[in-house]
């Protein structure tokens, strides 16, 4: 692929995001973060009170990049069947099956939504990571397949009763967790409530422009972003000094306040974790019309690919969001490169 | 030579004759003719039996007077006062003597043993001696001449009785001293290294550097810069120091998305922050990015090592050098 390519894919790519920046407003960072998952085919965990625009957000995404857009809801009773199907008592009084969220839409299903992934049971869980994983079900004796299916969760992090908590292991199948925080700036506030074009979810997500990237042609074309932006030894010995860092951040004078570094971090970043962090960097650096990675595209998508990865000790686990974002800052205010 | 031969002869004349005179029955030798001086002892207090003082006469005798040698001290001789020994021998004599075509220098070493105890300190007299001296141009006129006496105290062995210290102090010299110039030559030494090692802690606490603001991160970078090759390696190690400087007066590494939060903190750099953001590009191609653009020029050696002089003006507050042309 030629380089006039790379700069038309990334035209669209910013034209997605200008599209869904008009429809989902005052998420300038999340977007940049979705659209780079997207380009770099990793799954998203979002972070979010209730009502702050997630799903609008998804299916903004889903209809600007075409494909099939699924969601379901968590909850406490909800089984690992109630993802592939669901019966039914007919009109002609017999039992029938339909295809559940994951296989209603076939290979075409490009975005599925799991609403609250934490009050689900852990056999939910792993039914959806091995989803995640391998991109493949079995059922009906037969293999189903998902090549172009991103899957974004869903959790809320404020409630806990209920909820079973995703483990270190199946948070690290994500590639990035964005957090998505109400607009502080006035305009913005009150244009969401007085603005009735934000009223009606339906017709705000018919105003994106559909189809603006092939949902089929993605995975092909990430690989291509891959292959083509460079990473230099400088920015390897960088990036694995930060991987050494997650793992001892006091050998880094980085601390903490009000933390036992020793006792802090039990896991950092997993190799997975990092190479993901780096395919995201890689993508950040392609929209943003460079040909090789620097310590800014790093820094552009290092909370979110690596927060969600560190394991803390259990006496810290419920303020990990603010230990894990000072923790990261320090990390990159502490490694220097070159 | 024969002059010598002469005078001689007339001495070994006269010297039965001399050593039969009494020398006190002769008439003093006229003044300005003897020339004395004499090393004195100096202790003169303290002496007890058996010790031995050291006394040295230097003669300067004038011609045509010279000293009839027969006439010095007798070793073993005991002196007397009023005819009573007073308990102190001359142990021995030592002379030499230099002649000169006007005068001759006499050296005389006298060692006096003193042989008297006394239950309470006392004074005891060492001399006087006399000495003949004849007029080599007329053998019949010899003269005396008078090496006046030194006064020592002798003390007890023991103390007897109740002795009041007051009372027995010497009014005429200070306790002997004991040589300190082991001492001082240690003292010097001491102080030698104690300056060293203030310097070297002023040098330490300065942050390695002789003047105040010899030690700031740029002033470092550009003295370690001036050092490096223009060529490839020299270009990056150049970069590195500039990013460490960065680092270091920030306090946490400066990359281009925090570029506008150092400029924020540390205002002094305002007036290079164009420049600033030439060096981050050039840092870009040079470590990540070989077809990144940068406005650094095409000698990044010459610019580089501009540029960190100008950082280091606006580190010691001055304003920065204007821009080189050509650079």
């Amino acid at each position: 692929m030629s380089d006039s390519q790379l700069v038309d894919w990334r035209n669209h790519a910013l034209n997605l995001e200008s599209e869904v920046n008009q429809v989902v407003v005052g998420q300038h960072g999340p977007i940049r973060l979705i659209t780079t998952a997207i380009f770099a085919r990793g799954h998203v965990l979002l972070e979010g009170d209730v009502g702050v625009g997630k799903t609008t957000l998804l299916r903004a995404f889903t209809r600007g990049i075409g494909g099939g857009y699924q969601r379901i809801e968590g909850t406490i009773d909800l089984m690992p069947n109630d993802l592939v199907y669901h019966t039914y008592l007919g009109e002609d009084g017999k039992p029938h099956v339909s295809p559940g969220p994951l296989l209603m839409s076939g290979e075409n299903l490009s975005v599925f939504f799991f609403n609250e992934i934490n009050r689900a049971r852990p056999q939910v869980h792993s039914l959806l990571l091995r989803v995640m994983a391998e991109r493949s079900l079995s059922a009906f004796n037969a293999e189903h397949y998902f090549p172009h299916m991103i899957v974004f969760a869903d959790r809320n992090q404020v409630e806990k009763e209920e909820t079973f908590e995703i483990p270190s292991a199946a948070r690290d199948r994500f590639m990035m967790e964005i957090p998505i925080v109400v607009p502080n700036d006035d305009d913005i506030m009150q244009a969401l409530v007085f603005d009735t074009k934000f009223h009606n979810v339906d017709a705000l997500v018919e105003t994106v422009k559909p189809d603006i990237l092939q949902f089929d042609e993605l995975n092909a074309f990430s690989s291509i972003i891959q292959n083509n932006i460079e990473a230099s030894d400088t920015l390897k010995r960088y990036a694995l000094n930060l991987w050494k860092a997650t793992k001892n951040p006091l050998d880094y004078g980085v601390k903490v306040s009000g933390v036992d570094m020793n006792r802090l971090v039990l896991a950092g970043a997993s190799p997975r974790g990092m190479s993901m962090m780096l395919r995201a960097a890689r993508v950040n650096a392609w929209l943003n019309g460079r040909t090789a990675v620097l310590p800014d595209d790093i820094h552009a998508v290092f909370h979110a690919t690596i927060a969600h990865r560190l394991v803390f000790s259990p006496v810290y686990e419920m303020r990990r969001t603010e230990i894990a974002r000072e923790m990261l800052t320090g990390i990159i205010n502490a490694v220097a490169a070159p | 030579m024969l002059q010598r031969l002469i005078l001689t002869f007339l001495l070994s004349c006269v010297a039965p004759y001399c050593l039969a005179l009494d020398s006190q029955t002769l008439p003093d030798v006229k003044a300005g003719i003897v020339h004395m001086t004499t090393k004195d002892p100096d202790k003169r207090v303290g002496y007890s039996i058996g010790d031995i003082v050291e006394r040295e006469v230097i003669l300067t005798i004038k011609a045509p007077y010279k000293l009839i040698e027969t006439s010095l001290p007798i070793v073993g001789y005991e002196k007397r006062y009023r005819g009573k020994p007073i308990g102190v021998d001359l142990q021995a004599i030592a002379h030499s003597k230099q002649e000169y075509k006007d005068y001759t220098t006499h050296k005389i070493k006298l060692n006096y043993q003193i042989f008297v105890s006394t239950v309470v300190a006392k004074n005891i007299a060492l001399g006087p001696e006399y000495l003949n001296l004849i007029n080599t141009q007329d053998k019949k006129d010899i003269v005396k001449y008078r090496i006046p006496i030194l006064n020592v105290s002798t003390s007890p062995l023991a103390i007897f009785g109740q002795v009041k210290v007051e009372n027995n102090m010497s009014p005429f010299l200070p306790p002997p001293l004991l040589s300190a110039e082991k001492e001082y030559v240690r003292l010097k030494i001491a102080l030698g290294i104690l300056t060293l090692s203030l310097l070297a802690l002023v040098y330490i606490v300065g942050q390695r550097a002789w003047l105040p603001r010899m030690g700031g991160r740029f002033a470092t970078a550009y003295r370690a810069i001036k050092k490096l090759p223009d060529d490839d390696a020299g270009i990056k190690q150049a970069i590195s120091n500039l990013h460490l400087a960065f680092n270091q007066t920030a306090g946490i590494a400066i990359f281009n998305d925090n570029l506008e939060d150092f400029l924020k903190q540390h205002p002094d750099f305002l007036p290079l922050k164009t420049e600033i953001q030439q060096f981050f590009g050039l840092s870009r191609q040079i470590y990540f990015e070989p077809d990144a653009v940068h406005g650094a020029g095409d000698a990044p050696m010459p610019w580089l090592l501009h540029f960190v002089r100008r950082c280091r003006d606006c580190e010691r507050g001055l304003l920065p050098s204007p821009v080189m042309g050509g650079v």
